[in-house]
């Protein structure tokens, strides 16, 4: 029951923020040129997305061993968790700008309102790859979660379902336009999801190393605490020590 | 390129670095240490992740 919430939560967090800073991408696009060809971008990167998982999806899950699976699971959960904490911890810390997809909403659009305007009646390939690559990028990342999520003991129904339901907020803050995007604590959420992959990635790499986790998946609670014990004395010590005037 | 380059490394190498080191430190005391292993590996583990995340984040400790 812990693995399975964890997962649906952590899932449902990470593919969330995710697909906001996707989503500022393609609304970006569609404010500052047209949101036909932002669409066209989006789309073609989630159809490209979703040939590379059926394709290259079973192929890995038949050839590697589970313990294998667990290991290149546990380190690519590592790998992102470790950067989300560690941002997470600058930014609570105040030694980096919170994050923000309304801002690198405003970033874009500036940007690409700097573009030749498109030719009426043609394809904007600019807009259309600008958008693309955006959805692609952050796609990469939702599809890795997940899939590493989905290797749990609970399989990948709470993953799935946590992405899910990720997807059908996400949807609604889009319809809702960018006004929500102002509002999320977007830093103490990104900080959040560090903490879950990372106790994942410690989790599902001891399981591959032939580790008896004291507990069972109840481990995943005392090392979840320990780096959010740890994560939290690194943002006092940092708070605490005074900044070099530049 | 440079996004691609962000999304495997991240924003600085002591993370996949050190995620590289604790997965072969692993792989080596999974190889040969004893029944140890299988009961306080993990916690081996958990001290080798934290100590990677508090060498990430010492340039911002120096930066005084």
């Amino acid at each position: 029951m812990t693995a399975f919430v964890l997962t649906l939560v952590g899932a449902a967090l990470a593919v969330g923020l995710e697909l906001l800073e996707a989503l500022a991408i393609v609304l970006a696009v569609g404010s500052a040129r047209r949101p036909r060809d932002a669409v066209w971008g989006a789309v073609g990167a989630v159809v490209l997305l979703a040939i590379v998982v059926i394709v290259v999806g079973p192929f890995v899950l038949a050839r590697l061993p589970l313990d294998a699976l667990h290991v290149v699971i546990g380190t690519a959960l590592l790998l992102f968790g470790l950067e989300w904490l560690r941002k997470g911890v600058l930014r609570l810390a105040g030694r980096r700008s919170p994050s923000n997809s309304f801002q690198e909403y405003l970033e874009e659009r500036e940007a690409l309102e700097g573009m030749a305007p498109p030719e009426p009646g043609r394809p904007d390939w600019p807009a259309r790859v600008v958008a693309g690559k955006g959805v692609l990028l952050e796609g990469v990342e939702v599809v890795l979660i997940v899939a590493a999520l989905g290797a749990g003991p609970d399989g990948l129904a709470p993953a799935v379902a946590g992405a899910a339901v990720a997807v059908l907020l996400v949807i609604g803050i889009g319809v809702a336009l960018h006004r929500p995007l102002m509002r999320l604590p977007e830093s103490h959420l990104k900080f959040a999801v560090g903490i879950v992959l990372s106790s994942f990635g410690v989790f599902f790499l001891g399981e591959g190393l032939s580790v008896e986790w004291p507990g069972g998946d109840a481990a995943l609670l005392y090392v979840a605490a320990t780096l959010l014990a740890v994560s939290w004395g690194q943002v006092f010590a940092l708070v605490r020590e005074p900044v070099a005037a530049a | 390129m440079r996004a691609l380059r962000k999304l495997v490394l991240g924003e600085t190498v002591a993370l996949p670095v050190g995620v590289a080191l604790v997965v072969a430190a692993g792989l080596v005391c999974e190889a040969v240490a004893g029944s140890w292993w299988e009961d306080a590996g993990g916690f081996v583990l958990l001290a080798l992740v934290v100590a990677v995340l508090a060498v990430s984040l010492a340039p911002a400790h120096r930066r005084r």
